[in-house]
């Protein structure tokens, strides 16, 4: 009778997830999907307590009291520009609890073997172990699939987001690294892999379980370490996805069908996620994750012209004069912290009936959806934020086109060069504006470090300097 | 060749062709002047004026029209100048080819050439010669001038020591050339100018006037008036009636309105109805531009200043250059002139009728015994039209033939995905144990409707996603859950820190995700 309630609760809460990540279609009906998932996740985590998860009840709900205090501590202080630390320091999270549970599985196992060798009677067992119990042969061996599976994959984005976390914080060096060898060691860590799954199929011992981990967490170590900053977008939905699958796969071998449900829920979402950035970069999932970009395909073409400087007084006439501005901001407004000040010159130029709107492109920060997210902290309308698609049509009628911190996603080279590194992926075409003011740090090429013909454009403008800096100075004249 | 001018017979018309500096001017072109006695009185120059610009004075018209070989005039001629005009001489005056279509017809037998002033094209070359613009820019001003000599107030707002007295407020519909010069000379005496014109492009224009423009709530497209040589089109109704409304709104408050907007060869729009006349205050003015095309407000007695019951006086005078005959006539002979230095291009007295010329062959309506209206229309466009997003246009079984192939594509792509997921699933399944397969389409399941839900999730919402996925990937704490109660310590221990930091996770993700959708506003 409690399982039959439990089920029922576990089939009432996978809808509800379903309806939390249909939700964010929009961002109205977004605020109501979040409260979807809140009840969902209750009600899956109370029929679990009343029904199987039998005993320790109390100190259960103690620790998720415990573990919520904390999550609510760091939820409410974070810094909207921290974002991405957090996601993916959450997902080392959720890795790290799949190697868990996967151990876990791992030792009921071998309990429940031993009391069977034992001839003990095993009613009185826990519902997991009497589950185990019942197995055939042929559905251990899967188990010790699954739960290895589950293993593997909890350490690898166990591993790769406590890195992917140091990079985007800036406690790991966010530049492109690999030991000597490269993907030699992935090659040899997965080969590892592949041979203590065969060893822990046919023995189920402990320790080609414990090698795998090891040569998981390495995987995870070794691949994100490789992989640079500006393509930190593909790798944290990419983890996404991963914590996704891992929970899928532990969900297989404990039997908890909701587990599955939203382990693949997830895991399709990151995947998705990957897939998009990866498209917006014109670069395949596998490059981004093997890492780095390629050398040039060929001679590159040279750029001509020179990059002219420009003051705040002359950004302020030509902002004074123009009609319609569009803003396209980068990972550099979100390092200078430069949100606010940016959301500040979009009231007054918005308030002198100017048309102020924003770019964004899909990889720009670090994160999906980045930028969208910062311009809304900074109280910047949703409805004045588009997309790529929709307004790089719209360049050739605009006065102003103001970049701050962006610089590989607006490089007129990925259409004209097509020996560009970045040849073929789409661009913001801010070039086709009447003017172009860019704001950026010193003269250095971006992540890429490929030149931007941009900035040797006739109607091209840079103004130097820290981009809250540059924009304080601008606010004082407008 | 000899030019000859001679006084305009049109009752009231002050203007002449022809000035002493002009006259000199011609002469340096090769060519010879004569005027008819007492031509330039009314305009305030005297036949010693032109005798000492080495001009011949002649007393009568019909010398003049048998000495002249091209005759210059203002208006068009009337029946007695038709039958002066002979073959071979050549006519330069407005002559409307719609209006006096009959005039034109004739002359053109004759073999007469006639050339209209107001056909002269809208390009940047023939802009020294636009006439039409040269007395719009007088009419524009005569028009304020004429507003304010029949407004009881200031139009600049004062403080005095005798009290407060606050600006006019002064509209001007339609900002062409003259109704730009009525801005500018109404903003300059320090009136509030407000201005409308149906083509928005011309706002820039008007607000560089130092006038306000007045915007439609209104959503089209307007021709842009690039297409019809700088002039205004007819809008469409729809257009018509909410620009009326705007009208309708703002007339209490307006003390002076000048009315400009024309359509080449169309009857004035009305555009000041009754009602809003009615609607104004006592001692308000309306000068209409447009009176001689039947005015903006049917209200207007053309050639006529009127005062309705309730005292709005409404000015429909159609010879606004003629009442400042000196200046006027002073940029028209200007104008001609321009006009003969492009007919002269060797400067040798030689007129070179160049019909291969879009200026001339415009202007020219009838030329070697044929009438030449309409001209074809200028090699140059008068105007750079705005570039417009150019559409290949396909046609219609191209656009069908590449929606089949699409369609066939995606069909061969979904299949054999299909088929590849399929077989896939069916390999598993014969392998696998039943109780692995109930989990197992469970799974797929999830899978295929993760993949439908997501594609569906806004771009901008990408960040609150991934927060979200991660709260609810967290659901991994029912395994851990399920796991605490059995067993070794060591269970339990791992069992207990996957859960608690399972929970950070839950509340972690699903808080910050709130707290990032609450900060989503719209304008």
């Amino acid at each position: 009778m409690e399982f039959g309630f439990t089920t029922a609760a576990y089939v009432v809460a996978a809808v509800l997830f379903i309806l939390s990540l249909g939700g964010l279609s929009g961002q109205e009906s977004a605020k109501r999907a979040v409260w979807y998932g809140i009840v969902g996740m209750a009600l899956a985590v109370a029929a679990t307590l009343i029904g199987p998860g039998s005993g320790f009840w109390l100190l259960s709900i103690l620790l998720i009291a415990g573990g919520g205090a904390i999550g609510y501590q760091l939820a409410t202080r974070v810094q909207m520009t921290q974002m991405p630390e957090l996601v993916a320091a959450m997902h080392s999270l959720v890795g790290l609890a799949a190697v868990f549970v996967g151990f876990i599985a791992h030792f009921e196992m071998g309990r429940v073997a031993a009391l069977v060798a034992a001839g003990v009677d095993l009613s009185d067992l826990g519902t997991f172990a009497a589950l185990i119990a019942k197995k055939t042969s042929v559905e251990l061996g899967i188990l010790r699939v699954e739960l290895f599976l589950g293993i593997f994959i909890g350490a690898i984005t166990f591993t790769g987001s406590v890195i992917a976390y140091g990079k985007l914080a800036g406690k790991v060096d966010s530049a492109a690294k690999k030991l000597p060898g490269g993907h030699l060691h992935n090659i040899a860590a997965a080969a590892v892999a592949v041979i203590t799954l065969i060893w822990y199929f046919n023995t189920g011992g402990f320790f080609p379980l414990f090698l795998m981990t090891l040569a998981a967490l390495f995987i995870g170590y070794h691949l994100i370490m490789g992989i640079g900053g500006a393509d930190m977008p593909v790798v944290v939905s990419m983890l996404n996805s991963y914590s996704g699958w891992a929970a899928a796969a532990i969900g297989f071998s404990l039997g908890n069908d909701l587990l599955i449900v939203v382990g693949a829920l997830v895991g399709s979402s990151g995947a998705i996620l990957s897939y998009i950035m990866c498209k917006a970069m014109n670069r395949s999932f596998v490059s981004v994750i093997l890492g780095g970009f390629g050398g040039p395909a060929g001679e590159q073409m040279a750029v001509e012209g020179e990059q002219i400087a420009i003051e705040a007084d002359g950004v302020a006439t030509a902002l004074e004069e123009a009609d319609s501005v569009v803003i396209i901001p980068g990972y550099g407004m979100a390092v200078a912290q430069a949100q606010q000040n940016v959301a500040e010159l979009t009231r007054r130029l918005r308030a002198k009936g100017k048309t102020v709107r924003f770019a964004i492109h899909p990889v720009a920060g670090r994160l999906p959806g980045h930028m969208n997210v910062l311009l809304a902290e900074a109280k910047v309308p949703y409805d004045i934020v588009m997309e790529m698609d929709e307004i790089n049509e719209d360049f050739p009628d605009t006065d102003v086109a103001i970049v701050i911190g962006s610089n590989d996603i607006v490089n007129p080279a990925a259409q004209d060069d097509p020996n560009s590194p970045i040849a073929g992926m789409p661009v913001l075409e801010c070039w086709k504006a009447k003017q172009v003011f860019v704001s950026k740090r010193g003269q250095g090429t971006g992540y890429s470090g490929i030149e931007n013909p941009l900035f040797f454009k006739e109607n091209t403008r840079m103004f130097y300097g820290d981009a809250k800096a540059s924009l304080d100075a601008l606010l004082s004249k407008i | 060749m000899i030019i000859g001018t001679p006084k305009e017979l049109f009752e009231g018309e002050n203007r002449v062709a022809m000035t002493p500096a002009s006259a000199k001017e011609l002469q340096k072109l090769g060519h010879s002047c004569v005027i008819e006695t007492k031509a330039g009185q009314a305009a305030g120059f005297s036949d010693k004026d032109y005798k000492d610009a080495g001009v011949e004075v002649v007393k009568t018209a019909a010398a003049l029209w048998k000495a002249a070989e091209i005759v210059a005039k203002v208006r068009a001629p009337n029946e007695s100048e038709m039958k002066r005009l002979s073959a071979d001489q050549t006519l330069i005056s407005f002559f409307s080819p719609v209006a006096d279509e009959a005039k034109m017809k004739s002359a053109a037998r004759k073999g007469a050439t006639v050339v209209a002033m107001e056909m002269i094209p809208r390009i940047s070359r023939a802009q020294k010669m636009d006439a039409l613009s040269s007395m719009a820019n007088i009419a524009g001003y005569r028009a304020v001038i004429e507003a304010g000599n029949n407004f009881p107030r200031f139009f600049t707002g004062q403080i005095t020591a005798a009290g407060k007295v606050p600006p006019a407020k002064v509209l001007v519909v339609g900002a062409g050339v003259a109704g730009l010069a009525a801005i500018g000379t109404s903003t300059s005496l320090g009136a509030i100018t407000y201005a409308f014109d149906v083509r928005p492009e011309v706002a820039e224009q008007v607000e560089s006037m130092g006038a306000e423009f007045v915007y439609l709530d209104f959503e089209e497209e307007q021709a842009d008036g690039a297409s019809s040589g700088g002039y205004a089109s007819v809008s469409s109704p729809e257009f018509a009636a909410a620009q009326l409304a705007k009208f309708r709104e703002i007339a209490p408050d307006m003390d002076i309105v000048i009315t400009t907007a024309l359509i080449p060869n169309r009857e004035a729009p009305e555009l000041w109805t009754e009602d809003m006349v009615k609607s104004m205050k006592p001692g308000s003015v309306i000068v209409d531009l447009a009176a001689e095309k039947g005015g903006n407000c049917k209200l207007t007695v053309m050639d006529e200043k009127i005062v309705t019951d309730n005292g709005v006086t409404i000015i429909g005078y159609t010879d606004f250059p003629s009442r400042m005959a000196a200046q006027s006539s002073t940029l028209y002979a200007t104008n001609i002139r321009h006009l003969m230095t492009d007919l002269t291009p060797e400067k040798d007295g030689v007129v070179d009728h160049d019909m291969e010329d879009d200026v001339i062959r415009g202007a020219t309506i009838a030329h070697a015994k044929d009438v030449t209206f309409p001209p074809p229309p200028p090699k140059i466009q008068a105007i750079a039209a705005q570039p417009k997003a150019e559409v290949v246009e396909l046609t219609a079984e191209e656009k069908r033939a590449a929606e089949v192939a699409a369609f066939k594509a995606q069909t061969k792509q979904q299949v054999t995905l299909l088929a590849v997921g399929a077989a896939l699933l069916l390999g598993v399944g014969l392998v696998a144990p039943a109780s692995f397969m109930q989990h197992f389409i469970v799974f797929v399941l999830a899978i295929f409707v993760g993949f439908q839900v997501i594609w569906g999730v806004a771009h901008s919402l990408h960040t609150p996603l991934m927060a979200v996925t991660n709260a609810i990937s967290s659901i991994i704490i029912l395994g851990a859950l399920m796991q605490i109660g059995s067993g070794s310590f060591l269970v339990i221990l791992l069992a207990a820190l996957a859960v608690f930091m399972t929970g950070i996770n839950i509340f972690g993700g699903f808080l910050v995700t709130r707290r990032m959708l609450a900060m989503f506003q719209k304008s």
